[in-house]
């Protein structure tokens, strides 16, 4: 017998019974790499949740808020002394929250003497692109202390930036309009005390339950965002009296 | 490359989950996460460009664990896989280095691992090997 026959009987031998080499098995690579993406993906999530909880036990530099969910701690307008707090939480790119600015705006007018205002930034970032880089536009110009200013040129032009893929640049015109540093704006915007202070507001607003923007809270009780202006204005004006 | 694939799956999804939240990504030495992940570049159609990642980190985790399993040829699709995501980190390098002039920590390690995995392809070449005897 040749050594060709006899190499070819054991690769036959070798093979099984059947004839044919063994068919490696799909279940168990399968089960190993679902494993593998579970625990990936746990460990990613936990990694993300002990950041956040990190950030938000971090206190807000010259913080004295330790008791109240809502601080009454922000950009403000009305009198500063008021018991009465009105505290909104607002994304620049939300529709609702442009046209509620005009309210608020008229609110501010009429009790602005009995009532303080205060301004959260809330940015729903999954439905809107732009939001974050629009709060972070306006806590840079805030720094210039043109935040009211810039405010307000967000809302009225919403339609302008929400939608562009480059927001940073429309947000640098008008930052030019408004005749604030441009370096120091585009430094600003970036900088980690202006995301840090977004992010403190978006940790406040999710302690706070809100759901959709805007959000309005009198003294830390939810206020309904009525389309209606004379209802709005009646919510506040009974809960002014109610603190007075 | 199993090993790699899955530490890629655990920092893309760590930065895809972040992307979720919005909230602010701690950033190590690099320093520029919040500029690069907030840029216009971090996405593609809506999506978080680490959620892309996360499906090349996944397809190669797969490559590597089926084809160790006797599946040799998938590892020729990972190879495929592996010189795209070669020229996507160049560009996204490029971006970092050149547009943003940020870097980001967790760019710069998903950098370094789509190099390991590519490395381990073109210098093992595993498609080629025969399974070791049972």
């Amino acid at each position: 017998m040749s050594k060709a026959s006899s190499s070819q009987k054991q690769r036959s031998r070798a093979r099984g019974k059947t004839g044919r080499r063994k068919k490696p098995s799909v279940a168990k690579p399968l089960a190993a790499l679902a494993a593998a993406v579970v625990v990936a993906l746990g460990v990613a999530f936990y990694l993300q949740r002990s950041a956040d909880e990190q950030a938000a036990s971090a206190p807000a530099p010259g913080s004295r808020n330790t008791g109240p969910l809502i601080s009454p701690q922000g950009w403000s307008k009305g009198n500063s002394q008021a018991r009465a707090v009105l505290v909104e939480f607002v994304d620049f790119q939300c529709g609702a929250c442009a046209a509620a600015s005009s309210r608020v705006a008229n609110i501010a007018r009429k009790h602005g003497s009995r009532l303080k205002i205060v301004f959260k930034h809330h940015p729903m970032q999954r439905a809107h692109g732009n939001a974050m880089i629009a709060a972070q536009a306006a806590e840079a110009a805030g720094l210039q202390f043109k935040f009211w200013e810039m405010h307000d040129l967000l809302l009225q032009r919403q339609h302008e930036w929400a939608k562009v893929p480059d927001a940073q640049t429309l947000f640098l015109r008008y930052a030019a309009e408004l005749q604030l540093n441009p370096a120091r704006f585009r430094r600003d915007v970036w900088s980690r005390e202006v995301r840090e202070k977004i992010n403190r507001d978006i940790l406040e607003g999710q302690m706070a339950q809100v759901k959709s923007v805007p959000a309005f809270f009198l003294n830390g009780k939810p206020i309904p965002n009525n389309r209606d202006e004379f209802e709005f204005e009646q919510s506040i004006v009974d809960g002014i009296r109610s603190l007075q | 490359m199993v090993l790699a694939g899955f530490a890629g799956m655990v920092d893309s999804g760590y930065v895809g989950f972040h992307s979720l939240t919005g909230l602010l990504i701690p950033c190590g030495p690099a320093g520029g996460c919040d500029q690069v992940l907030n840029s216009p570049y971090s996405h593609w159609g809506g999506v978080s460009i680490a959620w892309f990642g996360f499906a090349f980190y996944l397809a190669v985790t797969a490559a590597g664990i089926f084809g160790l399993s006797g599946f040799r040829q998938v590892f020729r699709f990972s190879l495929i896989a592996s010189l795209a995501a070669f020229l996507v980190t160049l560009y996204l390098l490029y971006v970092q280095a050149f547009v943003l002039q940020a870097f980001c920590d967790y760019c710069l390690l998903s950098a370094f691992l789509v190099f390991v995995i590519l490395g381990a392809h073109l210098v093992l070449r595993p498609w080629n090997r025969t399974p070791e005897p049972a």
